[in-house]
């Protein structure tokens, strides 16, 4: 008996507790690895701050200012960005996707134009950004708008292109008309697909954001980022990098647990 | 010596803080070259059983013994045909069907030679070079059929392996069992919902109660079936018409009722 | 309009059968055939190209910082010709770009892949790897760029590096997802058959797990255009990028659509040939 479990266990991989172990090990192991050599010397430190000169520079950052403001305020102004770029994105994209998941023609008439400006990268649009808008607001805007745009427009238009055929039909032989039908039946219907699509959206507006924040800003994370990598100055760079990356778990996790909700509401698991 | 054993097995797992015991205290054999079918309402465990013989899972308590040798892990002196058929969609039929062979390091020209024998005795002529998602569902299964065999396996461990096919194909796979157990008898291990499967198919019928499964009954078919001449009948259908088959088969139905009442009744209070 | 950014497995009954035609409600329509959608499309664009053309003209949008056709062909006759724009000609442009990708497409997907591999096949690898990712996958490729222009400079080498960072992740994300997804039946069967651990992973996780390996090529090969065009916007010597941020700083709208117009085309163009080797490499799939 002890035989058959012991070759189980071993055909199986490690246990839970295991795992954990490895976890944590892989984690310090990083941390460690990026602090000596940044001590080792190889590397001159300017160019390679450990994990704990980044921390001191992001709480010194918080009440310091640089490139104009500290470094949350700079946070703040990319994430009004973001969140002006992401809704006009949300606005156009899901009630369009919906009509054309439902009206024929205007799928036949939207989808080439759009499946042509699909490959045109959000980056690609920053020139024509600062072009149109200089340093202003439109130009992120844009940018943002151009990279959460197809996933908002994409999910919609799946969830109601294949909603199931029987709610439809039903909906029908009750009267439903045209309008009433993707309100009332599409919109809740496609509703975790749309949340699906506003979590990659989200994402990719995010990314996005950063992008134009690198070119066509004056203030916000990015722009902060350029301004200390001109200055030679690793630490802040690094810092604004992490913000980014928190900000953008944050968002992701509002939005699953936004996924969640709905999920669990209509009834279905996560 | 491919004898199953299965000796006082019990089977409990936890799941979300609360356990659930699967099976009872099963005990049963399998005689050498015996074919045993296992019939039972969804949850009775016999596809855990079945998956023990195959070492894919193991009991919580109670032995399992194939060739007098616990069973640690999967191999192919125990072929198992499973219901979805597992055939790999990459390799094309005689892929398939060589496969256990490769494993075992069979050389190129014996491996042709045993594919080739056993794509004509499964009528897959013609199909060698398919793949799986161009065949039927009873195309598949063949081929899952004819795979597990190429192994010649002392055991061969079938989980509801027509379930999936629908009636007709099923008819016909059922008929193609019993010529292929008549020329090539090993010891077998047949899971299925239908009474009359397991009846037309089996020396003996092991019927098992709902959760936690335990053993029912075991019927013997074999030699009602020798008494009766049942194999001197060519269809499924003249076998089925006959008193004797008739009589084993509502004998099993009133069994497997039986519980049905019973959780009838329960749920009514 | 079929694709989406995720692995489509489109699939069930449309609604086309359903769904009205306009001003039709009862009568169920027939499905629109390709040629006709293709027909539609082309007639809504070559619309459009006109209306580019007449609006132009006519002085609606003014050409200032607007492209008008014209605007364009002199920026195609002006890049392609000797003395080129920004740094070379277009050819020379197109080379350093499409150069870089490829180099860095590369790179990643042959460290992404066996990553992706080994942390799928492994739960400890998967253990011990893990944390690293989970840490630095938030940190938007972009938001790389100032730390490899600082580490690296402003040549080829940074951008190979931003490149790698962005193309990696998907890479090994979908390679390991692809390992894990493969059907639990089909490793039992392989293993009831006597499959050693490395006929498992060669014989069933690999091919289970081609197609999501193709879907995350695909991904990391978006990517790494995208990641391009960036890092080259921000700095570099040549490029595409580099006509396009030479181009916004000269106000010159019309070789920024022309670069824009390449960017597009390039990028399409590699990902049809990655889809063209995936059907040559995946002949089972149907």
């Amino acid at each position: 008996m002890a035989a058959v479990i012991a070759s189980r266990r071993a055909r199986h991989g490690p246990s839970r507790r295991e795992f954990v172990v490895l976890f944590v090990t892989g984690l310090l192991a990083f941390f460690a690895a990026w602090q000596a050599l940044s001590m080792i010397g190889i590397v001159p430190r300017s160019f390679l701050p450990g994990p704990i000169d980044v921390l001191q520079t992001i709480v010194r950052l918080s009440y310091e200012k640089y490139s104009g403001d500290t470094l949350w305020r700079h946070l703040l102004a990319s994430i009004g960005r973001f969140g002006m770029g992401f809704l006009l994105a949300a606005a156009v994209g899901i009630p369009l996707g919906l009509l054309m998941g439902w009206y024929r023609w205007l799928d036949d008439v939207v989808s080439p134009f759009f499946e042509s400006l699909r490959f045109v990268a959000p980056i690609a649009w920053v020139p024509f950004a600062g072009l149109w808008f200089g340093t202003g607001i439109g130009g992120p805007i844009l940018v943002i708008f151009s990279g959460a745009f197809p996933p908002c427009l994409i999910n919609a238009y799946r969830g109601a292109k294949y909603v199931d055929r029987r709610l439809v039909e039903a909906a029908q032989t009750l009267g439903a008309s045209g309008p009433r039908m993707v309100t009332d039946v599409l919109l809740p219907a496609s509703l975790p697909s749309i949340v699906a699509g506003l979590r990659v959206g989200a994402g990719l507006g995010w990314q996005s954001l950063v992008g134009a924040e690198l070119i066509v800003v004056a203030s916000g994370v990015g722009y902060l980022m350029v301004q200390a990598q001109l200055n030679l100055n690793t630490p802040t760079v690094m810092a604004g990098m992490i913000a980014i990356g928190l900000v953008g778990v944050a968002i992701d996790l509002a939005l699953r647990a936004l996924e969640n909700r709905i999920n669990q509401n209509w009834g279905r698991e996560s | 010596m491919s004898r199953i054993v299965y000796d006082r097995v019990n089977r409990t797992f936890q799941r979300g803080g609360e356990s659930f015991e699967a099976l009872n205290d099963v005990s049963f054999e399998v005689a050498e070259k015996e074919f045993v079918a296992i019939v039972g309402p969804s949850g009775c465990g016999k596809t855990t059983l079945l998956r023990m013989a195959a070492g894919l899972e193991f009991p919580t308590s109670g032995s399992v013994r194939v060739a007098n040798r616990d069973v640690t892990e999967p191999g192919p002196d125990r072929a198992v045909v499973f219901q979805q058929f597992a055939l790999f969609p990459w390799k094309s039929v005689d892929e398939n069907i060589g496969f256990g062979l490769k494993c075992r390091g069979v050389k190129e020209s014996e491996r042709a030679r045993i594919v080739a024998r056993f794509v004509q005795l499964m009528g897959l002529t013609g199909y060698e070079k398919a793949y799986p998602h161009q065949l039927s569902g009873g195309m598949q299964q063949r081929v899952a059929i004819a795979r597990s065999y190429a192994l010649d396996p002392g055991v061969l461990l079938m989980d509801e392996p027509f379930g999936a096919l629908d009636a007709q194909t099923r008819v016909v796979m059922q008929e193609e069992l019993i010529r292929l157990s008549r020329l090539n008898p090993r010891t077998v291990l047949f899971i299925t919902h239908s009474v009359e499967e397991a009846v037309y198919l089996a020396d003996r019928v092991v019927v098992m109660t709902p959760r936690p499964g335990r053993i029912e009954e075991i019927i013997d078919v074999g030699s009602i079936r020798r008494a009766e001449g049942w194999e001197k009948l060519e269809r499924i259908e003249e076998v089925m018409d006959q008193e004797s088959f008739v009589h084993l088969r509502t004998k099993i139905w009133k069994l497997l009722r039986a519980y049905q009442e019973g959780v009838k009744e329960a749920m009514a209070h | 309009m079929a694709r989406s950014t995720v692995i489509a497995g489109s699939s069930t009954a449309a609604l086309d059968d359903v769904a009205p035609r306009v001003g039709r409600p009862q009568r169920a329509r027939r499905t629109t055939s390709p040629s006709r959608r293709w027909y539609i499309g082309s007639i809504a664009l070559a619309a459009t190209i006109a209306l580019w053309f007449v609006a132009t003209a006519a002085g609606w949008v003014t050409g200032g910082r607007f492209p008008t056709p014209s605007d364009v062909w002199r920026a195609a006759m002006q890049i392609s010709t000797d003395g080129g724009y920004g740094g070379g000609t277009l050819l020379q442009h197109i080379w350093q770009s499409c150069r870089l990708v490829l180099l860095g497409f590369a790179v990643a997907v042959a460290t992404g892949v066996p990553l992706g591999l080994l942390m799928g096949s492994s739960r400890r690898a998967d253990a011990l790897v893990s944390p690293v990712f989970m840490l630095l996958r938030p940190i938007p490729p972009l938001a790389w760029i100032p730390l490899a222009i600082l580490w690296l400079g402003l040549g080829d080498a940074a951008k190979i590096f931003v490149i790698w960072v962005a193309a990696f992740v998907p890479s090994v994300i979908n390679t390991f997802t692809g390992v894990r997804s493969v059907d639990v039946t089909l490793q039992e069967a392989a293993r009831v058959h006597g499959a050693s651990r490395a006929v498992l992973l060669r014989d069933v996780m690999i091919p289970g797990a081609l197609p999501m390996i193709f879907t995350g090529l695909r991904l990391s090969l978006q990517a790494s255009w995208t990641t391009l065009v960036a890092a080259e916007l921000v700095g570099a010597f040549t490029g595409l990028g580099k006509v396009l941020s030479v181009a916004t700083l000269d106000i010159y709208p019309g070789m920024i659509l022309f670069a824009m117009v390449w960017v597009g085309v390039l990028g399409a163009l590699m990902t049809k040939s990655l889809a063209w080797l995936e059907t040559r490499l995946l002949p089972w799939l149907r």
